[in-house]
């Protein structure tokens, strides 16, 4: 469970490296626009940092909230990630810096080293969700529609797996027409059914034309009521002292 | 020393309500664990045995496949190698099976399990025709399409019934992400720990499913007409398939580490499976491994099952060695005159001491006969009994039936056990019986 839980924050963690923000299209070049959210996807030249909440609902149990605290500086691949509840979890951090991951676990105060999937294999997040660079890299536009998706007119636009290695065989996004914000994101198995929602209600702009989603909303639809609501809060694009980053300021911050 | 004999033998016979019980304690203890011990060494066979039934093969070939930095992918495109192998390794199938597999979750009305299904052709495989025991639901309806048999555990965990359409989660071979429905047909009996790992689904929709071609698959089985021949043709089917292909292969064990590594975290094939994780190499990899190496874990529990009989016999003789040397000390006083007799007669000390040990030794011999006779009775009285195959313990029997081998290592052990023990609970009243002096002794009145 305990596990669980981390790895959904960390999932909301990981879908929140997706493209947020862009300039408004009126006739938009669809490739361009997956481009810009390719472009928009990293925070490389600023640091970014958050609170994100999570609370995770399964049928027939009780509410998880799990709280994380991001420290992201994409320029050098590297972020921090310090759990801050569940309370018999507090302390518990997880630093990256290029491929290595390490764990550190403040009643041992030890750190231990692993790849970033094994820490993620339990949670909502998916190989797309950490390694893809580029959206067009994993997946080719199939198609596009114009919807309406509440009060927003939006472009629907269909991505089909360009490998079999890519997390989901398709994927459809939902992206606003006057400002380029995904509102909605279905994820498809090969067998065409829908196993993934996420919706992305409310944003934040982070730094000047550059949206953050403030709320998400992870629906799996093959488990029928297993849902993650994650609330973003205290975004900053800010600088962070070099320190934040090492081993040192998690053993510190404990 | 033949006198000496002689004299054994009737004092055992002219107590022979004493003598019966002792030896008949003995008997018993040595009853107890020959059962034991011949369970145990049947276990492994039998388990072997069904687990091959229902895996379809005693050899199997898995290939692994790889290029440039992609993941591993567990598939076998072309089985011609294979072939080729088996025929040059001189193996003689008795029945070939391909089948592809996975692990995936299910997931029904809220409910979730995990699960490895395997892709059974259920028109074409007519041994898992014949093996399948299904509690419910019939092996026709299998052919229809999209058809899943789990174990009544699993499908009532979910609390599904047959006819339900269950969602089944899983990745494809490349480890994208998919989900599919199959309809549960049919229900086998609970097959305990196994339950989780032996379930059926129609292959054809299984290949859709992992994104293989209806021709590829990922498990290749080879029935061997005797499944002890199983290990001998893994070596040389994989000394076969060496010289045309790459295969995998576990370092041989350490010294002192036992064949299986040692604990009972990770079976062979476990093991050899970790193997495509850690090692590079471009193109198709074969791993070769028997039913054996699946269930290496049942060898260990069985040397559990030895151990412990070791120390029941261990436990039952100590207790059994405290009736002995009780019984030895009453009948040195109950012939103290007769044992002063023989010494004013020329008998010498240690004759006098001889005569406890050969009386001690021959109700060992007797007792374990008996206890052996008494095991062997029970053994075929118990393997009469039709048990029936529907349920997890039909996996340690054969056709239903408990079956038992009794290792003679394992009977010398015992017996040697029984007369070192029987031989010190009787050494110190026969010590005392040998250092009464003769004329004492006549004078004594107990």
């Amino acid at each position: 469970m305990k596990r669980t839980r981390i790895s959904a924050a960390l999932a909301a963690a990981f879908l929140l490296l997706l493209p947020l923000s862009g300039a408004y299209a009126a006739e938009p070049d669809f490739e361009a626009m997956v481009r810009e959210l390719d472009k928009l996807e990293d925070f490389t030249g600023m640091d970014f940092s958050g609170v994100f909440t999570i609370a995770s609902e399964k049928p027939g149990e009780k509410q998880s909230v799990t709280q994380i605290r991001m420290f992201r500086r994409d320029s050098k691949k590297q972020f921090l990630i310090l759990l801050q509840l569940p309370e018999a979890q507090k302390g518990q951090g997880y630093l990256k810096e290029d491929d290595n991951v390490w764990f550190y676990d403040p009643t041992s105060r030890k750190f231990t080293h692993s790849s970033i999937k094994e820490n993620l294999n339990d949670s909502e997040a998916k190989n797309a969700d950490f390694t893809r660079k580029s959206i067009l890299d994993d997946y080719a536009i199939e198609k596009t529609e114009p919807a309406t998706l509440g009060k927003f007119p939006i472009w629907i636009i269909t991505l089909k797996a360009r490998t079999g290695e890519a997390s989901y065989d398709r994927m459809k996004l939902s992206i606003r027409q006057d400002k380029v914000l995904i509102l909605k994101e279905e994820d498809f198995g090969a067998s065409g059914r829908l196993m993934r929602t996420t919706l992305f209600p409310k944003y934040a702009e982070v730094a000047p034309g550059k949206f953050f989603p403030s709320q998400m909303l992870i629906v799996d639809e093959i488990n029928k009521g297993e849902k993650s609501q994650v609330t973003m809060s205290e975004l900053s694009t800010e600088k962070l002292p070099d320190k934040v980053f090492t081993k040192a300021f998690i053993e510190q911050v404990n | 020393m033949k006198t000496l004999i002689k004299i054994a033998f009737k004092n055992l016979n002219r107590q022979k309500k004493r003598s019966f019980l002792l030896g008949g304690a003995i008997a018993f203890g040595i009853m107890i664990v020959t059962v034991i011990d011949g369970f145990a060494g049947a276990f492994v066979a039998n388990v072997a045995g069904n687990m091959a039934d229902l895996f379809a093969g005693h050899v199997f070939v898995e290939g692994v496949e790889k290029s440039g930095t992609s993941k591993p992918v567990d598939i076998i495109r072309d089985d011609q190698v294979i072939a080729e192998s088996l025929k040059a390794a001189g193996v003689e199938a008795k029945l070939v099976q391909k089948r592809s597999g996975t692990d995936a979750t299910l997931v029904f009305e809220g409910k979730k399990a995990n699960q490895s299904i395997f892709g059974a052709d259920f028109a074409g495989e007519s041994y898992l025709r014949k093996r399948l025991v299904l509690k419910e639901g019939s092996y026709d309806s299998l052919l229809e399409p999209k058809s899943l048999v789990l174990s009544e555990k699993v499908a009532g965990k979910i609390k599904a019934q047959i006819g339900d359409k269950i969602l089944v989660q899983l990745k494809t071979v490349n480890g994208q992400n998919n989900v599919g429905e199959f309809t549960l047909r049919g229900l086998t009996h609970d097959m305990g720990i196994f339950s989780n790992i032996l379930a059926y689904g129609s292959r054809d929709y299984l290949n859709e499913l992992l994104a293989l071609a209806p021709d590829e698959y990922q498990m290749y089985g080879v029935m061997l007409e005797d499944i002890t021949k199983a290990e001998e043709a893994r070596v040389a089917l994989t000394a076969a398939l060496k010289e045309r292909a790459r295969v995998f292969e576990l370092p041989a064990p350490k010294p002192g580490e036992a064949a299986s590594g040692g604990g009972m975290q990770q079976s062979r094939y476990q093991k050899l499976y970790r193997l495509a994780k850690k090692e590079t190499w471009e193109g198709v990899k074969y791993r070769v491994f028997t039913v054996n190496d699946m269930i290496s874990q049942v060898e260990d529990l069985v040397k559990v099952l030895n151990t412990a009989s070791l120390v029941i016999l261990a436990v039952l003789f100590v207790i059994i060695m405290v009736g002995i040397s009780n019984t030895f000390r009453m009948v040195m006083y109950e012939r103290i005159r007769e044992i002063g007799t023989m010494r004013a007669l020329g008998m010498q000390r240690p004759s006098v001491k001889r005569l406890f040990l050969f009386e001690a030794g021959f109700l060992a011999a007797g007792g374990t006969a008996a206890g052996m006779a008494a095991a062997g009775l029970v053994m075929a009285v118990l393997s009469l009994f039709d048990l029936g195959t529907g349920s997890f313990f039909s996996l340690l029997m054969k056709n239903g039936h408990l079956t038992f081998s009794v290792r003679p290592a394992q009977v010398v052990v015992n017996f040697a056990i029984v007369l070192v023990l029987t031989l010190l609970a009787a050494y110190m009243p026969a010590r005392k019986a040998s250092r009464l002096e003769p004329a004492e002794a006549l004078r004594s009145s107990k």
